[in-house]
């Protein structure tokens, strides 16, 4: 059993998609076999078609909803599945598996740097990028009288920034450039400060100018984060990573300024591959002279989709209660259906349809009405497709700020059919079982 | 009067059983969808009260003015306790408290969920009344946490740690326990449990905490141990709560403690515990969002169809029947008010009982409606739900029936004869 549900586990896309198309295929054979008069079904639809509008919107509001719900999970898992490289390896401090609460010795880095299996580059540099990770509180601008707002900014101090980009797989859009050596500009910050270098992702640029009104942060704008001044010099094309959401700028400029100045928060190499990041990360996890944490970056992002599994529990319970309700609904509906049509049904029966067709005949009427109901739901779920939203990502103690694109794949499309036709199976079946039993005599009285 | 309402009210009763198939699943899919919606309330509700300014007995937050986690200096305490006043007619805080984070393992070997402990250190006689919620616990449980207390007080390594998570890592009040250190790292612990959080005291379920002094001393030994300070120890602790009378004193507040010299490496930020978790919750503002603007009204909506539906289909049933009655002399109001009520009391019925029974099964039965979110773990169905359940069944009930009440009304008498003749 255990085995079966890893099996199912592992292919659960392959699953639904066969249980999608099984059940449609279920539907055109039960009214192949059955030879059950469908025509007479649906223009019973269309002639009672406000009771089948109504019953179809309740189909419609919970699959709607429940893409709606998905895609929001969905987005979040495709930002720990797009962040990490292959091949990459995060080294932290022992005990900790997040980046905001890790604090390496430059010694235990140095250790590290140094150790076989870290390739190089094309241009013969070594894939490290020595970082640290702070969170910023920035104030976001509110008209007078609002209660006054904050958020937590992600900065990430990056020693070199070429390699940085190389490491984790980011490029600049073009127009951007990396910040320089030294990291500040002469300019006109605040308290006649430098003002500081920085590029950030698209998610967060876009916030910022949503705060101040106007169009995503470009190249040469500039914002305030703890009392200075900030340039963008460039954006990053971290789009659908967690990279997304953060800011990027020298580490000695960051650490010094956020509390942080003789540590690394992380340590990123990479490995020639996912087999050999494996071995690596055992290797520093191992070493004697170093007390360290290590792991796949993978594995580090895979960690990260905790909150994810909390969102799509709550998600499917609710959407299993909402369906229950539903269920409801289409029974109340369907015995309604019965109980008008009693005389039709002892027709039926007396022009020789057998008990079964009958059931067939009611059971596919609901079925009908939960296809056309989940395909409007799935509909107007699709529209949620690239909405973006806030939110974090978090594998227990620390986490991420981000910002998310939701994403309604057709998996989730075919979860949403799946779900409405399970109801209208359910909500149909007792009472086509009830019309079933109908007498034909009796139905006639 | 009484005995028309009467009549109405025998008639509404005897509508709703004449098909209790039908007012049976109507029943029940109100039941659920209303038990939705309390649920997704309860936690917007609590959310709302944490970031709602409260008039009075106002608690002040000063945390690190630009960084997250906060660290602050335990220095800055002890000035911060008194409202960093200066001058004669300064504002001064009633109460204060003093947080800092301790977390670790039991076993660092296995460094499993259920190994792990994360515990609030403080002031121990600022608990009861700096803790919220703590203030308003009844008389017997408010003498047990003053007990446990002193306990604490008397014995540095003593702590408070809530019903779950001693549970969760096996543990009972008396045991001793060691904790290696993980925000702090080298600062192993040795901790004995006085007592755990009563019962009330709900949302204390996964909370622990302790007296900071412990935290502190250890802080010294650690660096004439190893004769350099600890690497937070300079900055251990997270922030100050203060309580002041009410917004105009915390205003005044504010600007003594973000003007003073005192407080500029780091600077600090002073802004109402309110507005504190706001911003904290900010991350999750779409969440709540969503919750408020898209779960709930789709619930609802989908209940209104459910009621809509069903008692459609009884108004399309009865239309005999409706136009017997108005034969008999009953107006057009009158079957508009027996077709209303026969959804309102289904919908309040069905309503209140969802939402208490979920007040009983969620709150004592299940500890809580588990979702981790921020730092709040689990949300409880607050007292006021059955009236929620009252109001969401019967507003539903009425949405959906109104209708189909207005074609029943409308039911034209000839028309109805005229089809069987």
């Amino acid at each position: 059993m255990l085995e079966f549900l890893k099996l199912v586990n592992a292919h659960w896309r392959d699953v639904l998609y066969v249980l999608l198309a099984g059940s449609l295929v279920f539907m055109a054979l039960l009214a192949a076999i059955g030879k059950v008069p469908v025509s007479y079904n649906v223009r019973n639809l269309v002639v009672r078609w406000k009771t089948t509008i109504m019953t179809a919107l309740a189909f419609t509001s919970v699959v709607a909803l429940m893409t709606v719900m998905m895609a929001f999970v969905n987005g979040l898992y495709s930002l720990t599945e797009n962040s990490g490289q292959p091949g990459n390896v995060v080294v932290l401090s022992s005990g900790s598996n997040d980046e905001g609460f890790s604090n390496l010795a430059f010694d235990d880095v140095r250790n590290v740097e140094r150790m076989p299996g870290i390739i190089s580059d094309s241009e013969g540099d070594r894939m490290v990028s020595k970082e640290i990770f702070v969170v910023g509180n920035q104030q976001i601008p509110v008209a007078p009288g609002e209660k006054p707002r904050r958020r937590f900014v992600q900065i990430r101090g990056i020693e070199n920034p070429q390699i940085a980009g190389k490491v984790h797989g980011l490029k600049l859009q073009p127009g951007g450039q990396w910040f320089s050596e030294a990291g500040v500009e002469q300019g006109q910050g605040d308290a006649g400060q430098n003002l500081i270098q920085a590029v950030m992702g698209n998610g967060l640029a876009a916030e910022m100018g949503r705060d101040l009104g106007t169009s995503p942060l470009a190249v040469g704008d500039t914002f305030s984060l703890a009392d200075r001044t900030w340039k963008v010099t460039g954006l990053l094309d971290s789009g659908g990573s967690t990279f997304d959401s953060e800011i990027w700028a020298k580490r000695q400029i960051t650490g010094e300024y956020f509390g942080k100045p003789a540590s690394y928060s992380s340590l990123i190499v990479r490995a020639a591959d996912d087999v050999a990041a494996t071995a690596l990360a055992e290797t520093v996890k191992g070493a004697k002279e170093t007390a360290l944490n290590a792991l796949t970056e993978k594995e580090y992002y895979s960690n990260m989709a905790e909150t994810s599994r909390t969102f799509l529990y709550a998600i499917v319970i609710v959407a299993l209660i909402m369906g229950v309700g539903g269920v409801f609904g289409v029974m109340n509906t369907m015995f309604a259906a019965i109980s008008q049509r009693s005389k039709d049904i002892g027709v039926l029966r007396i022009l020789g349809y057998q008990r079964g067709q009958i059931l067939i005949s009611f059971l596919l009427e609901s079925l009908v009405l939960a296809l056309a109901g989940g395909l409007l739901g799935c509909l107007l779920g699709l529209v949620a497709d690239g909405w973006t939203a806030r939110s974090i990502i978090s594998g227990g103690g620390g986490g991420k700020f981000v910002v998310l694109k939701l994403v309604v794949s057709r998996e989730i499309l075919a979860t949403g059919l799946l779900l409405s036709l399970f109801m209208g199976a359910l909500g149909g079946f007792i009472p086509a079982v009830s019309a079933m039993r109908l007498r034909a005599l009796e139905s006639l009285r | 009067m009484l005995g028309h309402l009467a009549k109405f009210l025998v008639i509404i009763f005897k509508n709703v059983r004449r098909n209790l198939v039908r007012s049976t699943l109507t029943s029940l899919g109100t039941m659920v969808l209303v038990l939705v919606v309390t649920s997704v309330w309860s936690v917007l509700s609590f959310i709302d009260a944490q970031t709602s300014e409260k008039a009075n007995d106002f608690k002040v937050l000063v945390t690190e003015k630009n960084k997250a986690p906060s660290r602050l200096p335990y220095a800055y305490s002890s000035s911060l306790r008194e409202g960093a006043a200066r001058n004669p007619g300064d504002v001064r805080p009633t109460d204060y408290m003093t947080w800092a984070f301790y977390g670790g393992t039991l076993d660092p070997t296995k460094m499993t969920r259920e190994n792990f402990i994360f515990l609030i250190a403080g002031e121990a006689e600022k608990v009861p009344t700096m803790m919220d919620e703590l203030d308003q616990l009844g008389p017997a449980d408010k003498e047990r946490l003053m007990a446990a207390v002193e306990k604490m007080k008397r014995q540095r390594n003593g702590c408070v740690i809530g019903p779950t998570q001693l549970k969760t890592m096996n543990k009972r009040v008396g045991d001793r326990i060691k904790i290696s250190g993980l925000i702090f790292k080298g600062i192993d612990l040795e901790f004995e449990i006085v007592d755990t959080f009563p019962d009330a005291a709900q949302r204390y379920a996964q909370t622990s905490i302790m007296n900071i002094e412990y935290l502190l001393a250890a802080l010294d030994e650690y660096k004439v141990k190893n004769k350099k300070p600890h690497p937070q120890g300079a900055a251990p602790i997270a922030f100050v709560v203060l309580r002041v009378n009410n917004r105009q004193e915390f205003e005044r507040l504010a600007e003594q403690i973000t003007a003073s010299p005192l407080y500029t490496s780091p600077a600090v930020r002073c802004e109402s515990q309110a507005s504190a978790i706001s911003s904290f919750l900010e991350a999750y503002k779409d969440i709540f969002w969503g919750m408020r603007w898209l779960l709930a009204p789709a619930v609802l909506v989908t209940l209104s169809l459910v009621i809509a539906n069903a008692i459609s289909i009884s108004v399309r049933e009865r239309r005999m029947e409706i136009a017997v009655l108005k034969v008999l002399g009953f107006r057009p109001g009158h079957v508009m008010m027996l077709v209303l009520g026969e959804a309102l009391l289904i919908g309040a019925a069905s309503g209140v009982f969802s939402a208490g029974a979920a007040y009983l099964l969620i709150n004592k039965g299940a500890g809580g409606i588990p979702f981790p979110i921020a730092w709040f773990q689990r949300f409880f169905i607050p007292d006021q739900a059955p009236l929620w359940g009252l109001a969401v069944g019967a507003g539903t009930a009425f949405v959906g029936c109104i209708i189909p009440a207005w074609s029943a009304r409308s039911v034209r008498v000839a028309d109805v004869f005229s089809k069987i003749a």
